[in-house]
């Protein structure tokens, strides 16, 4: 997978698309219009980002498939509201993604569950951001790789907090409690890791 | 709060880990430093795309894409 480069914004991640494809801006603009060929073309570009998004989440693959077809359907629903001054389409659709993963989570009031199945694949799932001893036996793509040579610079701790934070939707109090640490360390662990991540991402720019 | 502090608040307040007491005050910086913190808050939101795609894609069954395609399809002669 190669990259796109973005003079406009701090780090631009988006797949680089074939010569001649519309841009995710134009099927967006499509799919306002109601055009339900550009939201196939949309889903064909991107429905294993955000599955393995949803996954991350919900950690259950029928769960995961059922989610990604509502949040498509909510993409043709929502298009309306998307401007393009606030942000990338890959941007807000990983928003609303996610937003619907975690909804999806407390609703079925699985945390336990889920619990039980992310300590199992924590320790078998490659994919994992913490602990992933088996990263360098996957062949990643250039985006993905970068992506991740950036996060995996960050201490084990900063990882974890963020990966509660983001993946599991988790409040500052609700990651303190979960791991056992003072409110005031996993504030500065966010707000370390974050930067770094940002900081790391606007460097990253360059190299794209 | 400063803008380099409101700044550290935003990259929070985007992956939603920010407390409910810290985003009263959150709100009020936001409203003090206008355009330029929205401006601010918006690039932070690129942080939830590099999250997604520092993930491996996953594979989703042919169904899901006919059935949504089935859908919309419906939705738009209704």
């Amino acid at each position: 997978m190669r990259i796109t480069k973005s003079r406009t914004r701090p780090f631009s991640v988006t797949p680089q698309l074939e010569p001649g494809a519309p841009s995710d801006l134009e099927l967006m603009k499509a799919i306002q219009a109601e055009d339900p060929d550009a939201l196939s073309q949309l889903y064909d570009r991107y429905n294993g980002i955000l599955k393995a998004l949803i996954l991350r989440v919900i950690h259950n693959e029928a769960e995961a498939d059922d989610l990604l077809q509502e949040i498509f359907m909510e993409i043709w629903n929502q298009a309306k509201n998307f401007s393009s001054q606030k942000g990338k389409p890959l941007g807000w659709m990983v928003t609303l993604a996610r937003r619907r993963a975690i909804d999806g989570l407390r609703k079925k009031q699985a945390y336990a569950r889920a619990e039980e199945r992310l300590q199992n694949e924590t320790e078998q799932q490659p994919d994992a951001w913490v602990h992933n001893s088996t990263e360098e036996e996957i062949v990643l793509s250039d985006t993905r790789s970068l992506i991740r040579k950036v996060i995996s610079g960050l201490p084990p701790a900063q990882q974890e907090a963020i990966d509660l934070a983001f993946f599991r939707g988790m409040s500052q109090r609700e990651i303190a409690a979960k791991t056992n640490t003072p409110l005031g360390t996993v504030k500065t662990r966010l707000e370390l890791g974050l930067k770094k991540i940002y900081d790391g991402l606007k460097e990253l720019k360059g190299e794209l | 709060m400063n803008f380099k502090e409101f700044q550290s608040q935003s990259r929070l307040y985007v992956i939603g880990a920010l407390e409910t007491e810290e985003l009263e005050e959150f709100e009020k910086a936001r409203n003090k430093f206008g355009k330029k913190a929205e401006d601010y808050i918006g690039e932070c939101y690129g942080l939830h795309e590099a999250f997604a795609l520092s993930l491996r894609p996953a594979k989703s069954s042919d169904a899901i894409k006919d059935r949504l395609m089935t859908m919309v399809r419906a939705r738009k002669e209704a």
